[in-house]
């Protein structure tokens, strides 16, 4: 069942882009007590229209910086960020953001958050209803329409919040841990649906995660960051199509890579990984 | 998805069930046994009657009272102080409070004046308030309204302070102009902060407005009491305590609904 608007092909033609992103020598610092210190250094990513991108790090490797920078909330980088050709200056209705916290307004109905984010689109008042209805049926929220925040369990309030998302139709979708707060079997299941969604609405995604398997998953790539400072370490391609399944061995192969590649990579860096000092090994 | 709609609370209903209700009878007893003992103790001869007056001789001014209109006319009087001061004392706080919120220069500028002001009790105002404005009416509104202006200035200050900067996010990413995102956000946002306050200072107002009238004032339910207290008519003044006790706490009740019904979409 996909209960996306049959419309869509036709309003997306209407648009100008296709959602192609083009990250070209981006560099990002920030003062922090007085010293200038480097959180993304030279990023280049091309992310092809309608593709899902995970990015995957520990903590500090500047990811939720880069989404950021990317949805224009954070306008200070040297470099180039470009959405379809068109240099990022501030934030705009073609690019979309699920927080990790769901940032809905609590006293708002999910109706009246999902509303807000019409409120400066050219969509007719007439039809906003409608597109608000046909996104919270995309999310499976069919029945909460008139639900405030609090009533809704976290799944749910997050899932609220990818509708909301995505109910501007922006050409590319970024989202920064947005699972992250999700209890584990919770976390799975809304795995799952993003998928569908992505599936239905094939927009272009970069979403940001510490959850290696989530990525894998949900990822047509992953790019793998290092940190101090945050860099491409490696980009893999997950060459399965979707829907995907969990137990597939390629996703943990890959998974295994990855992890290896995540928990060595603090050694080959020299200082930032080896928090503990083993008196025996510097002894010899 | 249907099995869970099954513990999805009913809008008006949230959170109810876990409070403790006591049924409307349970909040008359203590009162009843108080007033028992009140009119036992006068009975016994405990405290001669020109000291302590009964319930029953209480009861009796407020009858005589009500039917002359003479209380009537005095609380009229009171409650007329208590709206028009409260309304400028009130406006004039959030105006303030909002100042000093949105604008880091003026916080830093009149915040230090502010809080010494807010630690003087406005009863303290009042000598030098007689000499200026006399004591008649101005001087009532006046008292009434800085003994609104602080708690709501205050509640003010916080409520806008407190609204989360990722609140402030969202709204640049859907693009919202500044109109929409004071009417969408930001009122809304203060909402519970600012009715917080609206019903401390408004309880807090009638109390000095009372505490005023019984220093310095021609009528209003304090005048009415000191009135009596210097004819010696303790049922009066005593008439005066209960009437004033029960409309600060119609006042607070009044204030708490309507605080609830603004921010249902509270969590209960």
């Amino acid at each position: 069942m996909t209960p996306y608007p049959h419309a869509r092909e036709d309003r997306l033609s209407a648009k100008t882009g296709r959602g192609e992103l083009i990250v070209s020598d981006l560099n990002k610092s920030f003062t922090i007590n007085g010293q200038p210190r480097r959180i993304l250094d030279n990023i280049n990513l091309t992310v092809r229209p309608g593709e899902f991108v995970s990015i995957v790090g520990a903590s500090g490797c500047g990811k939720s910086t880069l989404l950021r920078l990317i949805v224009g909330l954070d306008t200070e980088y040297s470099g180039e960020l470009r959405l379809d050709g068109e240099r990022i200056a501030t934030t705009s209705l073609d690019r979309g953001i699920v927080f990790q916290d769901h940032r809905l307004f609590p006293w708002m109905t999910l109706e009246q958050n999902i509303e807000l984010a019409l409120l400066n689109t050219d969509t007719p008042r007439a039809r906003r209803a409608q597109i608000v209805a046909d996104h919270i049926a995309l999310v499976n929220l069919k029945g909460f329409e008139k639900a405030y925040p609090h009533q809704l369990s976290g799944g749910m309030a997050q899932r609220a919040a990818i509708a909301r998302a995505l109910v501007t139709e922006p050409r590319l979708l970024l989202l920064d841990e947005p699972l992250g707060a999700l209890d584990a079997l919770t976390r799975v299941h809304v795995q799952s649906e993003l998928q569908r969604i992505w599936m239905a609405q094939r927009s272009t995604m970069v979403m940001v995660t510490h959850d290696v398997e989530e990525a894998l998953y949900l990822g047509d790539r992953v790019i793998v960051m290092s940190p101090n400072p945050g860099r491409i370490r490696r980009i893999v391609e997950v060459d399965l199509p979707h829907p995907r399944d969990r137990r597939s061995p390629l996703l943990h192969r890959l998974k295994d890579e990855i992890l290896a590649e995540l928990t060595s990579g603090a050694d080959a860096d020299g200082d930032a990984g080896n928090l503990v000092h083993l008196p025996s090994r510097e002894a010899r | 998805m249907a099995s869970r709609a099954a513990d999805f609370p009913v809008a008006g209903g949230a959170g109810a069930g876990f409070r403790f209700r006591l049924p409307p009878v349970g909040a008359v007893v203590p009162l009843v046994a108080l007033l028992m003992a009140w009119q036992i103790a006068c009975l016994t001869g405990l405290f001669p009657p020109q000291v302590l007056v009964p319930p029953s001789g209480v009861a009796r001014a407020l009858v005589d009272m009500t039917q002359s209109g003479e209380l009537q006319r005095h609380v009229g009087d009171s409650l007329f102080r208590l709206t028009v001061g409260f309304a400028i004392g009130a406006v004039a706080g959030m105006a303030f409070g909002a100042v000093i919120a949105l604008s880091r220069l003026a916080e830093a500028a009149l915040s230090p004046l502010f809080m010494t002001l807010w630690q003087v009790p406005v009863i303290a105002f009042v000598p030098m308030m007689v000499m200026f404005l006399g004591i008649d009416e101005p001087f009532k509104l006046a008292v009434v309204a800085i003994a609104a202006f602080f708690p709501m200035a205050l509640a003010t200050f916080d409520g806008i302070r407190g609204v989360p900067r990722n609140w402030f996010e969202v709204a640049k990413v859907y693009r919202l102009r500044l109109p929409q995102l004071i009417r969408r956000i930001l009122l809304p946002a203060t909402v519970p902060a600012v009715l917080t306050g609206l019903r401390v200072s408004l309880t807090r107002a009638w109390v000095v407005l009372v505490a005023a009238e019984l220093l310095a004032a021609d009528s209003g339910i304090g005048q009415m009491m000191e009135m009596g207290r210097q004819l010696f008519q303790i049922d009066v003044v005593l008439a005066g305590v209960m009437v004033s006790g029960l409309i600060g706490f119609l006042l607070d009740r009044g204030a708490r609904w309507v605080e609830s019904r603004a921010t249902r979409w509270r969590a209960a």
